[in-house]
Formats: structure tokens, C-alpha cells, sequence
């Protein structure tokens, strides 16, 4: 019995450790690929069924606040308050759609739009999954951006998804500048869900909060000019080389709902098309 | 055993998947894997966490786009000790609940900081623990000790009824 165990600590030990080995080593991890063709669909069918759940659970609780309000006219009311309701949903919905596609009508870039279908919020990773992969030819790396600004990196694809890094993640890094000083830097996520600009001293004495960063364009992963946050505060570290600014990001990564992936080349400034006062 | 397996594995990642956006508080969410491996591997011994742990955190790692294998190992280990353990313990009161569970939260993610770190994870280990492991730990803690009074009032109502 004690063996029998040992052996099955042993082994599940062994196999985590073969399947870590082979993926640090540059090679696509198969497994992943079999668990995603599994997981996918069943990412798909939950996110809409979260969403309908959470439309019905608001519907719920407005319901509830009309009959309080009048109860005479309650059932009337009732049926009136879930038409604003599905009506305001498809208006706001219609209205991000409307975005997303008249930045990609106006865009000198070919891109794809995609729906999130999951998000991995845990810390360790901050994720997006998105509902193309593999075949819709996406490649690792391809830039995610939205109406509001960048988004991330697709680090991983699937046979029908993709994995979006996204730029809280703490192991995400993007090349970026001050769009009023022109002042370089790096901006890095942070475990703690947010992100921070770094720069060198000796560039970034005019930084002001209000500063809106983006993105630099350089290595050709990234489109130029798209807004990545606005600095918040300035960590001056008096002599140090790298000063830090926190930055609010321009996306809301919690709530977007369709990104734009760029699938053609990349060498472009498009800071002209995002808003730049909001 | 076989369906209470593949509920644990599938139920803890649908849940994941489902409740724990909608349960984050100040952006900690709960591993709900991790809490369901934990409650039934004290039930079921070591054999039966070992592989729920593995095999739900083989999922997780699938899903969230990390290197796949980190969460398998870590929650098949811890998985297979709870169930080694639990046999010893007596742990039916919150007193022991919450702390044992967020301890083992700590453990978890002691031993998924040090795998990745392993293969060059960039943040810090002082930031990854105040900012994500024991936020996550005391999370999980208090939503396990809940799901554990939930169980025990479920079946005594099953006792009651029948």
C-alpha cells in the first residue's frame, strides 16, 4: 500500500517535471494542445452562460427595486424595466462593437477581432483567452489592442484560442515613451495587478502625472503610438539610475469584452486614432 | 470514485472558471481547485488527492497559458500530503479550518514561486507573497471553511430527511 503510493507521488512528480523540462526547452507542449482542444469549447459555452447568468441575476434585483417602487404597476413595470434592460445591454454592447470596428476600419493595419471567452486573474498569470488560435493563422506574439489603447501579446496558441498575455501580467515588458516629453522607458506589469514606467534619471525630469505613455514601436512586435496608461505618481529615487512612474492603464482588462488582434505587419504609428484626453 | 474524480476536476476548474472572477475582492480571487482537492483528498486519502490535484492543476496550467505542469505538480503534491495527513488530524472546527487551509495556500504557493523561479519568473519573491500568495491564502481559507460548514449543514439535512 505505502509503495503503491510512493510510486504515485513518484510518478506524478516525474511526469509535472518531464512536461516543465520539455516546454522550457523550446519545444510546443502537446499536452497543452490536447487539454486546450478540451478546454476550449467548454471556456466558450461557460462564458456565455456566466453572462446570461449575470444579465439574469441584474434583471433579478431590478425586478425586485420596481415592485418595492409600485406595486400596482408591478407587472407592467416589470415587463418594462426587462426591455430598457435588453435594450440598454444591446446598446451598450452595439456601442462597443461600433468602437472596435471603426478603429479597425480606420487602422493601416490587418487585424482580427476576437471575443474573450476567459480570463485568469490569479496573480501568478493575468490572462486573457481569446476565441482565435491556430486556425485563423494567429502567431505567438501577435499584438492585442482595443478601443482604448494596448492590450497585450498573444504568448500562447491553441487549435481554436489564444492565451493574451496582458500588460499587468507580471512578466510583460513593452517598449514605450512619454507622448509630451518623448522620454523612453520600459513598461513593466507588477504582481499586484498594476504597472509601472521605467526610465532613466537623467531623460524623465519633466514627467508629470497626467502623462500619457505609449507605446514606442520599437522591435516591431507593437504598433507605435498606442496609449498603454497615464503616469498617476512619480517614484523619484533621488540618484538612482531608473526613476519609476505608476501608470493607470488606459484599458479596463477586467471588463473588455473584444480586442483586435494586429495580424499583418506592425511598422506603423497609429496614435492618430485613440483618444488622447480621456 | 471515478464520477466524484472527474467532479472534482471538472466542477473545481468550472467553478474557476465561472465564480472566480465574480468572487474577486480588491483583485484576489480564490483557487477553488485548489480548495476542492484539499476538502475531498481529507476524505478520500492520498491516492485520490494525488490525482485530483494533478490533474485539476494540469487544467488550470492548460487554461491560464503558464508553463503546463507547475500547478499539476504543486497541488498533486500537496493533494497527496493533505491526504496523507488528514487521516491524523482532526480538523472539523474552523480553529483548525482556516488556518490549515491558508498554511497550505502558503505552502502551494511557496512551491509554485520556487518552480518558476526555476525557469527565471521575473517578479519578486516579497512582492509575489504580500501581494498575491497570502491574499489568495486568507481568501481561501475563509471561502474553504465556508464551503465546509456548507457541506456539513447539506448533510446533516440529508440525515435529517431520510
Amino acid at each position: 500500500m505505502k509503495t503503491r503510493r510512493l510510486v504515485l507521488l513518484g510518478s506524478i512528480v516525474l511526469v509535472c517535471l518531464v512536461l516543465i523540462t520539455v516546454q522550457s526547452r523550446g519545444r510546443s507542449s502537446g499536452a497543452g494542445d490536447v487539454v486546450a482542444v478540451i478546454t476550449t469549447p467548454i471556456q466558450t459555452l461557460l462564458a456565455r452562460v456566466n453572462r446570461t447568468a449575470f444579465g439574469l441575476w441584474a434583471t433579478y434585483l431590478d425586478w425586485k427595486n420596481v415592485r418595492a417602487e409600485n406595486r400596482r404597476l408591478r407587472d407592467e413595470n416589470q415587463r418594462l424595466r426587462v426591455d430598457a434592460l435588453q435594450i440598454g445591454e444591446t446598446v451598450d454592447e452595439n456601442r462597443r462593437l461600433r468602437r472596435l470596428l471603426v478603429l479597425r476600419d480606420r487602422l493601416p493595419l490587418d487585424t482580427l477581432t476576437g471575443e474573450i471567452i476567459a480570463r485568469e486573474w490569479g496573480g501568478w498569470v493575468r490572462s486573457l483567452t481569446v476565441n482565435r488560435g491556430r486556425n485563423d493563422n494567429i502567431m505567438r506574439l501577435t499584438a492585442v489592442i482595443g478601443p482604448d489603447g494596448l492590450i497585450g501579446r498573444v504568448v500562447d496558441v491553441r487549435p481554436g484560442a489564444a492565451i493574451v498575455q496582458v500588460l499587468t501580467d507580471p512578466a510583460s515588458t513593452v517598449g514605450a515613451h512619454v507622448v509630451r516629453t518623448r522620454t523612453s522607458g520600459i513598461v513593466e506589469g507588477e504582481a499586484r495587478g498594476t504597472m509601472r514606467f521605467k526610465y532613466m534619471a537623467r531623460d524623465g525630469a519633466g514627467i508629470l502625472v497626467g502623462d500619457l505613455i505609449v507605446s514606442a514601436g520599437h522591435g516591431g512586435l507593437f504598433p507605435r503610438g498606442v496609449p498603454i496608461g497615464r503616469v498617476i505618481a512619480i517614484d523619484d529615487r533621488g540618484s538612482a539610475l531608473f526613476h519609476y512612474a505608476a501608470l493607470a492603464p488606459a484599458v479596463d482588462f477586467g471588463r473588455i469584452d473584444e480586442v483586435l488582434l494586429v495580424t499583418g505587419d506592425t511598422a506603423h504609428d497609429i496614435a492618430a486614432h485613440f483618444p488622447v484626453d480621456g | 470514485m471515478k464520477s466524484l474524480f472527474a467532479l472534482t476536476v471538472f466542477g473545481g476548474g468550472v467553478a474557476h472558471l465561472t465564480l472566480a472572477p465574480a468572487l474577486r475582492v480588491a483583485d484576489v480571487a480564490p483557487d477553488i481547485p485548489l480548495l476542492v482537492v484539499l476538502l475531498l483528498a481529507l476524505r478520500h486519502g492520498p491516492e485520490f488527492g494525488g490525482l485530483a490535484g494533478f490533474a485539476a492543476g494540469l487544467l488550470q496550467d492548460a487554461v491560464s497559458g503558464g508553463l503546463v505542469g507547475v500547478q499539476a505538480l504543486t497541488k498533486g503534491v500537496v493533494g497527496f500530503g493533505i491526504g496523507t495527513l488528514g487521516g491524523r488530524f482532526s480538523v472539523t472546527q474552523p480553529l483548525v479550518q482556516v488556518p490549515g487551509l491558508v498554511l497550505l495556500s502558503i505552502v502551494e504557493g511557496l512551491g509554485r514561486f520556487v518552480i518558476l523561479k526555476l525557469f527565471h519568473y521575473p517578479a519578486a519573491f516579497g512582492e509575489v507573497m504580500t501581494y498575491v500568495v497570502l491574499p489568495q491564502a486568507l481568501y481561501n481559507g475563509f471561502l474553504g471553511a465556508a464551503l465546509v460548514f456548507a457541506l456539513a449543514w447539506a448533510e446533516s439535512l440529508r440525515a435529517r430527511t431520510s
